[in-house]
């Protein structure tokens, strides 16, 4: 099972709901139609900007590490993956 | 009393109530605290401040603490400006001013918004509070949960240099060593603080923690006769310092107070500048390091949160962005040090060093009336200068040892 975990302000965008669990195998782009399919447009808008990128405020971490550094939306994804989506807010 | 009005989006406009917030729940962009300026103004006089206590509740209507109950009294802030004639004169300015927040309760200006930050904390009854730190944010929540008897985490590199991992423990924080970059303790740090429930001064409760630094601009222009320089160098971990500064500048205009912005010239490490290529690129968008390798620790954020507002504050203000390297960082510590007696982190180095860099290369006139924030004590950082100075050999307790000693040196 592929487990999205998504901060507070994230879980705005799947109607509150901060761990969700999904049987997926693929990409990250692919993870992301399946969970626009489950929780409609309003996940897909609050997530993307209208040219499909990610909005500059969501930082999305594959494993723990930063989907921008592996390869964007096209990051494979294991079954077994941990997938948090968070604020950009880092420092101090 | 209080004369917040609430929070607005930096990115979207949206506006909130004066809640816990992290970001915007419209875009997720930075929020920032609103007030009631022209209730400000009916208070906030030049006559009456200077009777005010020396610390930075002085600014008390332009911080958005309601209960002052709440504070946490550890007189934070009104840290000396020193007019640097010697460092003037090394580095062909006219006036250089060093604000020097080394001289705050933990060393660093980070006791500027944890004071802000916890006094939040305590309003919203929150359980504990911790941060996500590169060492000098670490000691400050520490030192401030020990006063107002909170728990307190702090998570930080399992690599930071051994004191500043120890600082925090004293004050009796539990420390949580990350294996990884900044970067990784920040990200496990907003998912535990989440989890959790817990007062992350500057993850969830960051739109508060942003406001103390302000003071560092408040003060400034106060101990300048009520005028702001020309120049303001800023180092830029995260861009929040800046960005609180140019918020600063903004509230002080609206009062009336000051008309012209400084010009805010942000520094950062050549091994980890964000900011600085996003400054040089046509989108302004800072550029993330994965990696980052620099002395100057406490600059060393990859990601920086607030390097977009930074950035667009630094075009604003017709300033500028520049990244001096490791070795010319250090000059500039040293530098500062010999010429005006204060011994700065690595970070107060990187400031030295643009000052130095900006003058050689005319971006900075010598007439400019210039401020270097010296935002951290080089005393947490000792471990950059173990290559730099030769280990003590034992001299034997008489006058003729020492007289072949001080023969056979180079004195200084």
């Amino acid at each position: 099972m592929v487990r999205l975990v998504l901060a507070s302000p994230i879980a705005v965008a799947t109607r509150g709901e901060r761990e969700i669990e999904i049987e997926f195998e693929g990409t990250l782009r692919g993870l992301f139609d399946l969970v626009t399919n489950r929780y409609g447009k309003p996940f897909q808008q609050r997530i993307f900007e209208g040219d499909g990128a990610l909005k500059r405020f969501v930082n999305v971490y594959v494993n723990g590490e930063d989907a921008r550094y592996l390869r964007g939306l096209d990051t494979p994804i294991p079954r077994d993956a941990t997938v948090d989506l968070l604020p950009a807010i880092a420092g101090g | 009393m209080g004369y917040v009005r609430g929070l607005r989006c930096r990115a979207c406009g949206a506006e909130f109530p004066a809640v816990q917030l992290a970001v915007c729940e419209s875009c997720f962009g930075p929020l920032e605290v609103t007030y009631e300026l022209s209730a400000v103004r009916d208070s906030f006089r030049r006559a009456d401040l200077a009777e005010r206590p020396r610390d930075l509740w002085r600014y008390r209507e332009l911080l958005p603490v309601l209960d002052e109950s709440a504070r946490v009294d550890l007189a934070v802030g009104c840290t000396p400006l020193r007019r640097a004639a010697d460092l003037g004169k090394a580095l062909n300015v006219r006036e250089i001013w060093v604000k020097d927040d080394t001289v705050n309760p933990t060393y660093s200006f980070k006791d500027r918004p944890v004071a802000v930050a916890v006094a939040k904390a305590r309003e919203w009854d929150l359980p504990a509070i911790g941060c996500a730190s590169t060492g000098n944010l670490a000691a400050a929540t520490a030192a401030a949960a020990a006063k107002a008897h909170l728990p307190c985490y702090v998570f930080a590199p399992a690599s930071l240099e051994p004191a500043k991992l120890l600082v925090p423990r004293i004050f009796g924080a539990t420390v949580v060593p990350i294996e990884g970059t900044y970067d990784d303790a920040n990200r496990i740090a907003l998912l535990t603080a989440d989890r959790r429930g817990w007062g992350f001064v500057n993850i969830n409760l960051r739109p508060y923690y942003a406001e103390g630094s302000k003071t560092l601009l408040f003060e400034t222009w106060e101990q300048l006769g009520f005028e702001l320089p020309d120049i303001i160098v800023v180092p830029l971990g995260s861009g929040l310092l800046m960005t609180s500064l140019e918020k600063g500048f903004r509230e002080l205009r609206e009062l009336g107070e000051v008309a012209d912005p400084p010009r805010l010239v942000g520094t950062q490490a050549a091994g980890c500048a964000p900011i600085v290529q996003g400054f040089e690129s046509p989108d302004g968008r800072p550029k993330p390091v994965r990696r980052p390798e620099t002395v100057a620790e406490s600059l060393a954020i990859g990601d920086p949160g607030s390097g977009f507002e930074a950035i667009q504050a630094m075009r604003a203000t017709r300033g500028f962005a520049d990244a001096p390297n490791d070795p010319d960082i250090l000059d500039g510590v040293r530098l500062l040090a010999r010429a005006e007696g204060v011994f700065t982190e690595p970070a107060g180095g990187t400031t030295v060093a643009t000052l130095r860099r900006a003058r050689e290369d005319g971006r900075i006139d010598r007439d400019e009336r210039v401020v270097l924030l010296i935002t951290g004590s080089g005393l947490k950082t000792p471990a950059v200068w173990r290559d730099a100075f030769q280990p003590l050999a034992p001299v034997p307790p008489n006058s003729a040892a020492v007289d072949a000693y001080l023969g056979g040196l180079h004195h200084g």
